[in-house]
């Protein structure tokens, strides 16, 4: 038995579930929306992992017979609160029942995509940076910094620079034009993320266990993502990736012990590949309908068979 | 330059502190230590990574050692919420990875997963622990009253009164016995309630690098549990960490894993003791043998 947990309207988690049904796989889906409300967890730890089970509005399920979790955690804008408490009491009590869930995930035996711990990286770019070199993968160089000289040389040195926020805190990555080089003084304020601009064409790279499905992004956009926006167009194929960045990618995957992960690569015209981010919960579902390729079948036939298809998860990224 | 990250009022800042200066060595305390007036760049490129760092205007201090005890928060006054909310962010971010890449003892140079969730409640910590050989206190985690009943119904038959009922997002716990199973019902309504069998008398121990610091002697069965607590700290890529042991019907067992020890939690002669091998920790070439006996 499969166990998705995500949102009702949320697409990705819709595929994943439409997917599992083509493939006939059985699953039970777990409503994040409104859970903990119809939903419920009766767990016990006494020297192993959890024993017991976990069900729905009308669906019971032991937790040993859970052979995969797909799990896609909503923001609160995607969340119900029951109407009869005071907001406070409500956020709080989901709270309790957030972490008890997440726990529980986190320490099931199964596949799970994904445990929380490998993403964390994703909420400071330069430490995953950090992680990405270490892994294999080139990164296009990178200066963090509050010292507005240090920007200045560096811009100076690097010819053509974007910046982006560190954090994990989404933002259009935007290069640094000659009127964000006259406010450069307010980095006294606090940090910001400079990389040097990396001509070339887009590559994200969906890890699935050890599969990887690469897609070529090619548009004028320095953010592809907000290309439209922008009135630019952007087109997608299916593309190979050389031996080692297929490896870096596999690597960095399975140090993080991410099951399912978005990788994103950039190939410049002289043929070197760098790497920007890795993304935990990657919204694959935009590559998939472009180009057809099986990112939700992949995903299904690795929740489907469990822990024989995939890298060992020890659960210690979720702490290390 | 040794840094420590946090504030006065923290006994473990103010003891490190004292030390260093006692040793000759120059340290100093900041909270926030990317905040003006200090200038940072932290810099990865084909040749590796370099940072460089500034109290204020003045030229690049090389850094000897940093003691991280806290993550930054920085002043909300004179920003708008949001703004501080992202600025805090990128802060946080940019620490981060400063500290990751700084070549240099931290203590401690944490993850990314511990330092965006330095709170996690004991069951998040049992996959480790099983990992290392320690025990944790039986726990349950429901919705279901009959579950929780029975789970209280398994310990009153063991000799064990009640169960703790403990918040998984707060650092609170009650003690619930036989007629507290109606209100607690009430809760499960909501929410799951986690219940840990209740244990003895906690003993607190610090793992300092690779030695376990004990109040008072250890007994045969806690210097038993030694390798186990090293473990988990190395396994969790800590080197300064707190644990609390406790019977329980089981064992020996875990009942406290904290990355941010605190130093109230010990008597004063171990408090000494867990300062000074901090110290030694952060500047290993500067011990002060001949202080000792």
């Amino acid at each position: 038995m499969i166990l998705v947990a995500g949102g009702i309207a949320d697409k990705v988690t819709e595929l994943v579930c439409a997917r599992l049904n083509d493939c006939g796989y059985a699953h039970r889906f777990l409503d994040l929306g409104r859970y903990p409300s119809g939903h419920g967890i009766a767990a016990r730890w006494a020297g192993a992992g959890p024993e017991g089970s976990i069900h729905g509005p009308d669906w019971q399920v032991d937790l040993a017979d859970i052979g995969g979790v797909y799990v896609r955690f909503l923001g609160p804008e995607g969340r119900l609160l029951p109407a009869d408490l005071a907001p406070a009491t409500a956020t709080t009590l989901r709270a309790e029942a957030d972490t008890a869930l997440m726990a529980l995930l986190e320490d099931l035996p199964c596949p799970v995509v994904n445990r929380l711990g490998g993403g964390m990286s994703n909420n400071s770019k330069p430490y995953q940076a950090l992680l990405l070199t270490r892994a294999g993968f080139r990164v296009p160089p990178t200066l963090v910094t509050n010292d507005p000289d240090a920007a200045r040389a560096f811009l100076a040195e690097q010819g053509e620079l974007i910046y982006k926020s560190a954090s994990g805190i989404r933002s259009i990555v935007r290069r640094l034009d000659p009127e964000q080089v006259d406010r450069l003084g307010l980095l006294r304020n606090g940090p910001a993320q400079f990389q040097r601009f990396v001509p070339g064409q887009d590559v994200r790279v969906h890890t699935v266990g050890e599969r990887l499905f690469a897609t070529r992004v090619r548009s004028k956009a320095v953010d592809y993502r907000y290309a439209r926006r922008d009135g630019l167009a952007v087109e997608m194929e299916a593309t190979e990736l050389p031996a080692s960045v297929a490896s870096a990618c596999r690597r960095i995957a399975r140090d993080l012990e991410l099951l399912h992960a978005g990788i994103d690569l950039r190939e410049t015209p002289e043929g070197d590949w760098y790497c920007f981010e890795v993304n935990p919960c990657p919204g694959f579902l935009y590559y998939e309908r472009q180009t057809g390729q099986p990112i939700s079948t992949a995903l299904a036939e690795l929740l489907h068979n469990g822990v024989a298809a995939v890298p060992k998860q020890t659960g210690v990224a979720a702490l290390r | 330059m040794h840094l420590v990250l946090g504030h006065l009022q923290d006994a473990c800042c103010a003891g490190v502190l004292a030390r260093l200066e006692a040793r000759g060595l120059p340290a100093r305390l900041m909270a926030t230590p990317l905040e003006s007036p200090a200038r940072f760049a932290w810099r990865l490129d084909g040749d590796g990574l370099t940072t460089h760092f500034a109290l204020d205007d003045g030229p690049s201090i090389d850094i000897d050692s940093v003691l991280v005890r806290s993550t930054g928060w920085i002043d909300p006054d004179g920003w708008e919420p949001a703004d501080h909310a992202y600025m805090q962010s990128e802060f946080q971010a940019a620490l981060l990875a400063w500290l990751a890449g700084l070549n240099c003892p931290v203590v401690n140079r944490s993850s990314a997963a511990l330092w965006y969730r330095p709170l996690n409640p004991l069951l998040v910590w049992q996959p480790l622990l099983r990992r290392c050989g320690l025990l944790a206190p039986e726990t349950v985690v429901t919705d279901d009253p009959d579950t929780a009943y029975a789970f209280g119904g398994r310990l009153e038959a063991a000799g064990v009164p009640g169960a703790v009922c403990t918040s998984l997002t707060r650092d609170i716990a009650w003690l619930v016995g036989r007629s507290d199973w109606i209100g607690l019902a009430a809760v499960q309504g909501r929410t799951p309630v986690c219940l840990v069998e209740p244990h003895g008398q906690t003993r607190p121990a610090c793992i300092v690098g690779r030695e376990v610091i004990w109040e008072s002697s250890p007994s045969p069965e806690e210097i038993s549990l030694e390798p186990g607590l090293l473990s988990l700290a190395a396994e969790a890529g800590l080197n300064f960490l707190e644990v609390a042991t406790a019977s329980s019907r089981r064992g020996l067992a875990v009942v406290l894993v904290e990355p941010l020890p605190r130093l109230d939690h010990f008597d004063p002669v171990t408090r000494e003791k867990i300062l000074d091998t901090l110290t030694d920790l952060l500047a290993p070439s500067h011990r002060v043998q001949e202080a000792r006996p």
